[in-house]
C-alpha cells in the first residue's frame, strides 16, 4: 500500500522532472560562463544574454573545441563568429552540406578551387578599394 | 421482492430471521455479499500492485482505477518520449559542432560555403 502512496506522491514530481529535463540542460548567462568559454565567445559577449538558449548551447559546443585550436584558427573563429551567429539554421545546414561535399573533393582539385576563390576575393577587395574615376572635362 | 436492494433494506432483511426468507432472496443476498467482498478485495489489493499490473497487464483493478493508471502511464510515456526526443536533437546538434568549428576555422572564408 505504501508503494502506491509513494508513487502517487512522486508521479507529479517525476513528470515535472521529465518535462523540465530539456530546460534544465540550458546554457548560462554570460557572467556564468567559464573564462575559456568567454574567451572563445568574446565577439558575441555583447549579444550573448539576448541569444536564445538553443543558440547559446550551439555556441557553447563550439567553445568546447576552442582550447584545441591554433592561434590562427582562434583568430579566424573570432572574425567569423558574429557572421555565423546571424545565419539562419537553414543557411548553416546548407553551409555544412557544402563543406562536407567539398571535403570529399581530391586535395589537388580542392587546392585549385581555393586558389581561384582567393583570387576572386582579392580582385573584389581591390575593386572596392579603388576610388571611382573622376569624370573627364 | 422485485425492489432493488439497498443498504437499508439489506440491514432490515438481515435483522429478520433467515428462516422467514425465501430461497431466491437468500440466493440474492448471498450473491450481493460475494460481490461486495470481491469489490472490497479488489480495492484493498489492487493499488499496491497496480503500477506493476500496468506493465505486466495483470493488474487486478476496477474499471475506473485501471483507466486512471492507463492515463498516468500514457502521460509518463509521453513525457519520456518528449525528453528523449529533445535529448536526441541536442545530440545531433553536438555532432554538427565538429563541422561548424571546421567551417569557422577553415582557410576559406565562410562566404564560400554560405549561399
Amino acid at each position: 500500500m505504501w508503494i502506491d502512496g509513494l508513487l502517487r506522491r512522486l508521479f507529479p514530481l517525476i513528470l515535472a522532472a521529465l518535462m523540465c529535463l530539456p530546460a534544465m540542460a540550458t546554457a548560462e548567462a554570460w557572467a556564468e560562463l567559464t573564462p575559456i568559454q568567454q574567451e572563445a565567445m568574446a565577439p558575441l559577449a555583447k549579444d550573448w544574454d539576448s541569444l536564445f538558449k538553443k543558440q547559446q548551447q550551439h555556441f557553447l559546443k563550439l567553445a568546447d573545441h576552442y582550447p584545441n585550436l591554433t592561434p590562427e584558427q582562434k583568430e579566424r573563429l573570432h572574425k567569423r563568429l558574429v557572421a555565423w551567429s546571424k545565419l539562419t539554421p537553414e543557411q548553416r545546414k546548407r553551409a555544412r552540406e557544402k563543406y562536407l561535399a567539398f571535403s570529399k573533393v581530391p586535395p589537388e582539385k580542392r587546392e585549385q578551387v581555393k586558389q581561384m576563390l582567393r583570387e576572386q576575393e582579392a580582385s573584389k577587395a581591390a575593386a572596392s578599394s579603388v576610388p571611382p574615376a573622376a569624370p573627364a572635362h | 421482492m422485485n425492489e432493488k436492494l439497498n443498504t437499508e433494506s439489506v440491514r432490515q432483511l438481515l435483522n429478520r430471521s433467515s428462516i422467514h426468507l425465501d430461497g431466491s432472496t437468500l440466493a440474492r443476498l448471498s450473491d450481493a455479499r460475494k460481490q461486495a467482498l470481491a469489490r472490497f478485495d479488489a480495492r484493498s489489493t489492487a493499488p499496491a500492485f497496480a503500477w506493476a499490473g500496468i506493465l505486466t497487464g495483470s493488474g487486478r483493478t476496477t474499471g475506473s482505477h485501471r483507466s486512471q493508471y492507463y492515463w498516468a502511464a500514457a502521460v509518463l510515456f509521453a513525457a519520456i518520449l518528449y525528453s528523449g526526443a529533445t535529448y536526441w536533437q541536442h545530440s545531433i546538434e553536438h555532432d554538427n559542432s565538429d563541422v561548424d568549428i571546421a567551417i569557422l576555422t577553415d582557410d576559406l572564408p565562410i562566404d564560400a560555403y554560405v549561399d
